[in-house]
């Protein structure tokens, strides 16, 4: 954890380190980013920063601290503490808070067995409604705890006590909540299609669209499908608000929507879905310069827009659901910067892609081999003249090869095909089967020693040796 | 001798009749010629003739191939009965005029002769200590009975046994590289009026009863298989040898039995498969998926070692090649190994013309290893040597170019060889004729099986289900009977009108 490391120069450094430490100060500022959000979010966000980064650590691990006691769960203000101890020890808030800890511990107990015990009732009582009411309180209880395998059960038991359609959408919120901070995102998406189940087309809940896109959104992107994850993000009708801040901000739908459209779109496909889109529009005003990024890769200039991801690496390194990603989705923006930077051009030397994409002193011979040898991009390097030229394609002859290939292709399968059928009817085909399992092979292996003993002579010569 | 001459010599009739005999004519002719010289004692055969000539001077054996075979039997084992007067030499030279000149019409009632003059050629090479001779004798009678070669006969898998015994690949390779398609031993097969009916497929002449060939096992198909897989091995003919070892790594098994053959071969055809391809190949799609299963089992060290070669490095590669040294040793395939060590490099260099259009040799050497040492090469120049050797073999598709002073440029043709229009034209034809040729097998193959006399009784049996069928559930589906029955008397009458 405590190892230093400078932010990666370079994109092809190996990713997805465990700890990631950041040092550069990020570009937002704390308490505006996390006026943003609302609910154990908050309280993750905090201590996410605080152990990434190097710059804001102290100050978002004394928030977190303070948050934490705020609420009701001792494990994050444990978490919280620990790290405060070891980067800030100084600090008022390092000490560990023993008196609130066993004050809250004692309430949390208290509370846990009172909200049972209601239940219970309820439940001999035989009333519907309060039974799924007892149930959401005990879940709401054990989330704040920060006990979210029961919480999670709690509002999964609510589902057998539904007796409308608000109600459904309503546990599959609870559960999307929970499961978003567990990162199960099976779960999220399960549950983003069982409201879409029971939404009416002209629900007047307006946020309810929002809400589903972002999260399907997010569970899509989680699971790399980035291209997937964009059209879900770029979907998002306006008007979100605040209404799902305890898990995303508008300002978030902006980036990621905007970064995954940009490491999987065409240019055309940005240019008409993106920019053009009247509903994304109102978020990507939030965040200008992801704005900003994709019209300079719109109007090719693939620098420029690979510039400004680069100046906000940091901020996206300090975010919950980027974290992750980040350099997988900067990497498919660099390399697709490069095949398009190339597309006009038949022939570029390496020195101007050196001057276009890397930083002064570096060379991208190694990234363009790379990406070769992935077939992301056709062409070849020529080391001598230190150009990169395209392959011209040829689709006559490669379709004739293909022709031929497939021919033969066929007249192999064609072949063995009536050899088998002979053998068959020769009544040549191999009938072991009297022992099951290993045994067939010692079935033959008399014949086989009798090879071997055949072969041992005649077996050497072929290959010369 | 002058006077069985004639008789000798009365069929077929010289010359030639205007009309073509007809093949009923032929057969019984040739039975009738057989069963006269058949009758001669070998005695007889050997007398000369008034001239002191000896007989198989003066018949000739593309003409009167009946006569000769027996004359030339009747030599032979008089030769081995060391009989005064036969000289070793000149039998030899009538044998194997004899195996490339008979006559393939009439050689197919000569089944048991045939195979008996092969034998014989076989062993008097061995004996001579001389086993390549044969080679080219025997293929020629092959090839000489059955042209398309698509038959395997017991002749098959002795020449290739030959020509493993011989260290002499060469010879054989016109009739191993011919597609097997058929076995003898067919049964339930209707017999074909007249043998000497030129238009039949090789298997309906070439039968164990025709004495042609002798019925196989399936041992002797798979080791077939796996010998001319090895001969093309022995001639660094990578894609033959794939395609001989693939037939008996593909071979039908039932209940998942598999036999050490197939195993065997399976072993030789992954390292041939990295040599031709560079990669582990996947197994073709018909082959039965327990013997897949078993492969996996049995020939592991070969796959791990494969599997290394396309993603491992070189020296990983080496390491793993000293470390299963007795099991390549034991299979016998010790050879093979040291060829893939030794193509691991060309691969790593063929590889790179498909990321550099123009590198520099020392750029190669950087960047490729060499299996055989697990290390890089020692130095430019051997660099230069290898990557010269393989573009004369035809292995890249390069050219090198030297400037006095400067590391050697390599300059890698971007497509690989591009063949020309007209190359390309002769390439398709000769794939549509192979197609046509191969549909005219399938039909062939599926005229037999429609013939099968198993098959035709069960389609009598399963018409005649139907037919009872159709009188016997009456009570079940009565309705719909009625109607069926229905429509049919509506079809008469709309015939009436």
């Amino acid at each position: 954890m405590s190892q230093p490391q400078g932010a990666p120069a370079s994109p092809t450094q190996s990713r997805g380190k465990k700890s990631l430490l950041v040092s550069d100060p990020p570009k937002f500022d704390l308490e505006s980013y996390l006026a943003n959000y609302k609910g154990r979010t908050r309280l993750e966000r905090l201590i996410l920063i605080g152990t990434c980064s190097s710059y804001l650590g102290v100050e978002a691990l004394k928030l977190a601290v303070k948050e934490a006691k705020k609420g009701k769960d001792i494990k994050r203000y444990l978490e919280a503490q620990n790290h405060l101890e070891t980067v800030g020890p100084q600090e008022r808030e390092a000490a560990r808070d023993k008196v609130w800890m066993d004050m809250t511990e004692k309430q949390n107990q208290a509370e846990t067995q009172r909200l049972e015990a209601e239940l219970k009732g309820y439940k001999n009582n035989l009333i519907k409604e309060s039974i799924r009411m007892g149930n959401e309180d005990l879940g709401n209880h054990y989330q704040a705890i920060g006990d979210l395998p029961r919480a999670f059960d709690s509002f999964s038991r609510m589902r057998q006590d539904v007796s409308m359609a608000k109600h459904i959408i309503d546990i599959s919120k609870h559960l999307i909540e929970v499961a978003v901070e567990q990162k199960n995102w099976v779960a999220v998406s399960s549950n983003v299609q069982k409201i879409k189940g029971v939404m009416v087309p002209a629900d007047e809940d307006r946020t309810l669209q929002p809400y589903l896109c972002a999260t399907d959104g997010l569970a899509l992107m989680d699971s790399g499908e980035y291209y997937n994850a964009a059209l879900r993000f770029l979907q998002t009708e306006a008007g979100m608000g605040t209404t799902c801040n305890s898990i995303i901000s508008p300002n978030d739908i902006a980036v990621y929507g905007g970064l995954c459209a940009l490491a999987t779109m065409e240019r055309n496909e940005l240019h008409t879905q993106v920019l053009e889109n009247t509903n994304f529009r109102t978020y990507l005003e939030l965040e200008p310069h992801i704005r900003r990024a994709i019209t300079f890769f719109v109007n090719s200039r693939y620098s420029a827009c690979l510039g400004i991801l680069e100046a906000y690496r940091t901020d996206y390194w300090l975010d919950i659901h980027l974290q992750k990603h980040i350099d997988d989705l900067y990497h498919l923006v660099r390399s697709k910067s490069i095949v398009q930077y190339f597309i006009p051009f038949s022939c570029v030397t390496l020195d101007s892609l050196n001057a276009a994409f890397m930083p002064p002193g570096k060379t991208i011979d190694k990234e363009l081999a790379m990406m070769i040898q992935r077939k992301d991009l056709e062409a070849r390097i020529d080391t001598q003249n230190r150009l990169l030229t395209s392959v011209p394609s040829a689709p006559r002859s490669a379709l004739q090869a293909n022709t031929l290939e497939t021919a033969k292709e066929y007249e192999r399968e064609a072949h063995r095909r009536i050899q088998h059928m002979n053998i068959v009817a020769a009544d040549l085909e191999i009938k072991g089967g009297k022992r099951m399992g290993l045994a067939p092979i010692d079935d033959m292996f008399d014949d086989g020693r009798q090879l071997r003993s055949r072969n041992s002579g005649a077996n050497v010569y072929p290959g010369g040796f | 001798m002058d006077n069985l001459l004639p008789n000798l010599l009365s069929f077929p009739p010289h010359p030639p009749p205007p009309n073509p005999i007809s093949d009923y004519a032929y057969d019984q002719g040739i039975r009738e010629q057989i069963d006269y010289v058949r009758k001669l004692a070998d005695s007889k055969l050997l007398q000369q003739t008034s001239g002191g000539e000896n007989v198989l001077d003066v018949i000739n054996p593309a003409l009167n191939t009946v006569p000769y075979t027996f004359i030339l039997l009747a030599n032979i084992s008089a030769l081995k009965k060391g009989t005064k007067g036969v000289d070793m030499e000149k039998i030899w030279g009538k044998m194997t005029t004899f195996l490339g000149t008979f006559d393939p019409r009439q050689i197919r009632y000569l089944g048991d002769q045939l195979s008996d003059i092969l034998e014989a050629v076989a062993s008097i090479a061995v004996t001579n200590r001389q086993p390549w001779v044969a080679l080219a004798p025997i293929r020629e009678a092959l090839l000489r009975l059955d042209p398309t070669g698509t038959i395997l006969t017991t002749s098959h898998l002795a020449l290739v046994r030959l020509a493993l015994d011989s260290h002499s690949y060469n010879p054989v390779v016109p009739v191993i590289e011919k597609l097997i398609l058929y076995f003898p031993g067919t049964t339930n097969q209707p017999r074909p009026k007249y043998i000497c009916d030129m238009s039949l497929n090789p298997m309906q002449y070439i039968t164990p009863a025709s004495g042609l060939t002798q019925k196989l096992k399936y041992q002797d198909v798979l080791e077939y298989f796996l010998y001319s897989g090895m001969v093309f091995i022995g001639l660094r003919n990578w894609e033959g040898a794939l395609q001989c070892l693939e037939n008996a790594v593909t071979y039908p098994a039932k209940e998942g039995s598999v036999s050490k053959i197939m195993a065997e071969a399976y072993k030789k055809w992954v390292l041939v498969g990295l040599l031709q391809e560079g990669k582990l190949l996947n197994l073709p799609r018909s082959t039965s998926s327990n013997a897949a299963k078993q492969y996996h089992t049995l020939a592991k060290p070969y796959e791990t070692f494969a599997q290394i070669f396309e993603s491992g490095t070189a020296s990983r590669l080496k390491a793993e090649a000293d470390q299963g040294l007795t099991v390549w040793q034991n299979d016998c395939n010790t050879g093979l190994v040291l060829h893939v060590l030794a193509a691991y490099q060309k691969f790593q260099i063929r590889n790179l013309a498909n990321i550099y259009s123009k590198i520099s040799i020392p750029e190669i050497v950087g960047q490729t290893m060499s299996a055989e040492t697990g290390n890089k090469l020692p130095s430019p120049q051997a660099g230069e040597k290898l990557v010269q050797e393989m573009i004369n073999q035809g292995e890249l598709h390069a050219t090198m170019s030297t400037s006095p002073g400067q590391p050697s440029v390599v300059t890698f043709a971007v497509s690989g060889p591009v063949l020309t229009e007209v190359e390309m034209q002769t390439e398709l034809g000769a794939a549509t004729e192979r197609i046509h040729a191969l549909t005219k097998e399938i039909k062939q193959t599926d005229r037999m099986l429609t013939h099968d006399k198993d098959y035709i009784k069960f389609i009598q049996k399963q018409r005649k289900n139907a037919r009872q069928g159709s009188t016997g559930d009456q009570g079940i589906s009565g309705p719909d009977m009625d109607w069926g029955g229905d429509v049919e008397d509506e079809d008469i009458m709309g015939g009436l009108y």
